[in-house]
């Protein structure tokens, strides 16, 4: 008999989730996964002043902090005919490869490391061999026996305290835990290093953009003025700064994530068995380095795999109204032709229409609309978005900085390149853009520095500033590649207001319920075949949910200000 | 940048201004900020900030927080403590949030914490989407910034008089409501360390 677990909400990620499984003999049969909140943006945007969206649209998250801007700003230049100058693309870049650094590093530490680390194991450890087995990954400094001793011993206060705090309800003593002490003292060591580290890079933010979160951004440029000699400019002391932020942040990728990432695989290589789910990936591209208007100089390239043939890819067109879609037929939206239609985003509908149950509830209606989050397909095809995404159609394209990436993780791992197509798979190729990213922006900040010792300092092209260039109708999409995945925003401007928005995240794509056709999408279908050894402790579950990064922005609150819980978790 | 904060004192606003009672801890800081303060005392509208805070926890000798909290106390009632326990500061109020007591516990993990002064306010309710205070909140105001310039003048602990235990892990405080206590530890309370 199968039973169901519900895990809502489901923690450590980025907004509010709900999994509701089915599991016999001991592994997922089913999985349905509900975005249990909804804010309406799209509804907000409509009627403003185009050049305001990126404000608004930036506030879907503020983990995820700049991407919608960046999508927002791209979309409006797209309808208007605007090229942002070079120095603005790199100013861009520099934000954007700041943002993915912070996150995928915070994300890993933070937010999926949990999965397998055993906090309480890490007190068990010697530090001896802690130290051992730091100076063998890395030769990061921070690895003496005293300084593991000292981890341990602050651990174990904070344990004895009797309150487990920011490490409470784990699945400590899982058996589903594989590291050595020592491999869970190191971890923990390096998850307190990376709190400290990570506010640190977006100071890059604060610097182009103002603050961070919600830095600023501008349709036709950046926000900042450059001058090297001024005080109220970005100038050569703030410029230097970035430099010294910029390598800072490579050292921690280089020298604790992405070693961190290797170790953590080398533990637990069975995990390359479960969580690959769809076979379809899909990139926006991002990263240009001859202007967004040139999609082949993208860093991260653009384009479709197919059915993991890496030999082939697919090209994308955001304007092409067979190509992207959205469905509602198993989300609480209505179309006005019909709930199994499908729409291109400049034909889209946001019309809010809950059928679902009120709460506190035990089960969604899983056979009908079950969450708030519409169902984007390509030509009618599921696509995975993401790291992985990401590494697999730049693979595909051919660019060898990932490969090479690729190939000597692999070849380090003793593993196969259809290792790739795991929960595993997905946590490695995180690392492994992170670590190619910190290399590119070092690139970007110099090409900046470059074109200012030449004497160009324009940041803004403000030709199509004033409405009164701009068409009685205009269409644009703009396309990203946030730390998430694919990212685009589709805007339909009608005498000079915005008369349609559409945005379709990464996670519209990952976490969405099933389609018209009853196809999956990534988080379902990588959740079939999850061992669970535990129903009443789905850690595995959550390893994989956890790879995905999910990022569902927040809106309705699950708990009402007591902490009590409006859901409960419950085992049939 | 690099000026050494050590001997500095931080009072710490936090609280969600969108959310009526609970941005308290940031209405009391503005009004401070338009107060004469001591030399070496430093005001800061922590807001939402979560973990951006936990620099400040480095930096700062003293940190007087200053919160909203869901205490069952009657709204507007102003409690100063110094917290023993991370069960002393208040929960975040949504699944989503970064606690105070989130933030203390990731500050204590990575490194001894600075001495802590907490002042909260009892409120009943967070408001959604609403930036006014309400009425028994808001006359607490002036009882805070008089909890805080005390604090600031003594620059000792609020509590706990020199030789007491404490009692077995019971929490000291000093509360301030409307019919106010003999003043008597005012300002010639002894320094704790």
């Amino acid at each position: 008999m199968a039973s169901r677990i519900v895990i809502d909400p489901v923690t450590r990620i980025e907004g509010h989730l709900r999994v509701e499984i089915e599991v016999r003999d001991g592994a997922v049969v089913d999985a349905y996964s509900s975005g249990t909140m909804v804010r309406g943006l799209e509804i907000i945007l409509k009627g403003r002043d185009p050049r305001d969206a990126w404000v608004f649209a930036q506030r879907t998250c503020g983990v995820c902090t700049t991407v919608h801007a960046l999508a927002s700003v791209r979309t409006v230049e797209d309808a208007l005919g605007i090229a942002v100058p070079p120095n603005a693309e790199l100013i861009r870049n520099l934000m954007m490869c700041a943002q993915y650094m912070q996150d995928h590093v915070v994300h890993f530490y933070h937010l999926h490391a949990l999965d397998w680390v055993d906090i309480l194991g890490a007190v068990k450890a010697d530090p001896q061999s802690a130290s051992a087995l730091a100076q063998k990954i890395s030769d990061w400094p921070l690895s003496s026996a005293a300084y593991f001793a000292g981890i341990r011993k602050r651990l174990q206060t904070f344990i004895d305290s009797g309150q487990l705090g920011i490490f409470a309800n784990g699945y400590w003593g899982h058996q589903a835990y594989r590291l050595p002490p020592e491999a869970n003292l190191l971890f923990a060591a390096h998850y307190l290093e990376a709190l400290a580290w990570q506010k640190e890079v977006v100071k890059i933010h604060s610097i182009f953009g103002g603050k961070n979160p919600h830095p600023d951004y501008l349709v036709g440029g950046v926000p900042c003025a450059i001058n090297l000699d001024e005080a109220n400019c970005l100038n050569a002391q703030r410029l230097a700064y970035v430099g010294t932020l910029l390598d800072e942040a490579r050292n921690f990728v280089e020298r604790v994530y992405l070693p961190d990432v290797l170790a953590l695989a080398s533990y637990y290589k069975e995990w390359c068995g479960f969580g690959g789910g769809l076979s379809n990936y899909m990139a926006y591209g991002d990263l240009p380095v001859r202007g967004y208007g040139d999609p082949s100089g993208f860093r991260f390239p653009r384009g479709i795999v197919l059915e993991r043939n890496l030999g082939e890819l697919l090209p994308i067109d955001g304007r092409d109204a067979a190509q992207v879609q959205e469905q509602v037929a198993r989300s609480w939206y209505r179309y006005s032709d019909g709930d199994e239609g499908s729409r291109h985003p400049w034909e889209g509908q946001t019309e809010l229409a809950y059928t679902g149950p009120n709460p506190p509830y035990e089960h969604l209606d899983v056979a009908g609309k079950y969450s708030w989050i519409k169902t984007p397909r390509w030509k009618g095809r599921p696509m995975e978005v993401g790291p992985l995404a990401r590494i697999l159609v730049a693979y595909a394209a051919g660019s060898t900085d990932v490969r090479e990436a690729v190939h000597e993780a692999l070849q380090r791992l003793g593993l196969p390149l259809e290792s790739l197509y795991s929960t595993i798979g997905r946590t490695l190729a995180r690392a492994l853009e992170t670590r190619l990213i910190a290399r590119w922006a070092q690139e970007f900040y110099r090409d900046l520095r470059d074109n200012i010792a030449r004497g160009d300092v324009s940041t803004f092209n403000g030709a199509r500033w004033d409405p009164a260039t701009w068409p009685p109708e205009a269409r644009g999409v703009g396309m990203s590649e946030a730390p998430r995945g694919a990212l685009a925003h589709w805007i339909v401007i009608r005498d000079q207001k915005i008369a349609n928005y559409q945005l379709v995240v990464p996670s519209t794509w990952n976490a969405s319920p099933r389609d018209s056709r009853g196809q999956m999408s990534a988080y379902e279908a990588a959740l079939i075949g999850t061992p669970v050894a535990d129903p009443e402790k789905p850690l595995e579950v959550l390893r994989t949910i956890h790879s995905f990064d999910p990022c569902i922005a927040c809106a309705v609150h699950l708990y009402d200000e007591r902490g009590r819980s409006l859901h409960r978790c419950t085992i049939m | 940048m690099g000026k050494s904060r050590k001997d500095a004192v931080l009072v710490l606003g936090i609280g969600n201004l969108l959310m009526g009672d609970e941005g308290v801890g940031i209405h009391a800081v503005r009004r401070l900020e338009c107060s004469a303060l001591p030399p070496r005392t430093e005001v800061l509208d922590g807001g939402t900030g979560g973990f951006h805070l936990l620099s400040c926890f480095r930096e700062y000798g003293r940190i007087i927080l200053v919160d909203a909290a869901l205490d069952g106390r009657p709204p507007g009632t102003v409690t100063v403590l110094r917290p023993r326990f991370a069960s002393d500061f208040p929960r975040a109020l949504s699944a989503h949030d970064v606690g105070l007591r989130d933030l203390v516990e990731s500050a204590s993990l990575l490194g001894p914490l600075p001495e802590i002064v907490l002042v909260t306010v009892s409120i009943a309710q967070a408001q959604s989407m609403c930036t006014e205070l309400s009425p028994a909140v808001a006359s607490s105001l002036p009882r805070v910034s008089a909890a805080v310039l005390s604090l600031l003048e003594g620059r000792g602990s609020p509590i706990c008089p020199a030789g007491s235990a404490g009692g077995s892990g019971s929490r000291c405080s000093r509360r301030v409501t409307g019919n106010r206590r003999s003043a008597s530890r005012r300002g010639g309370s002894p320094r704790r360390n």
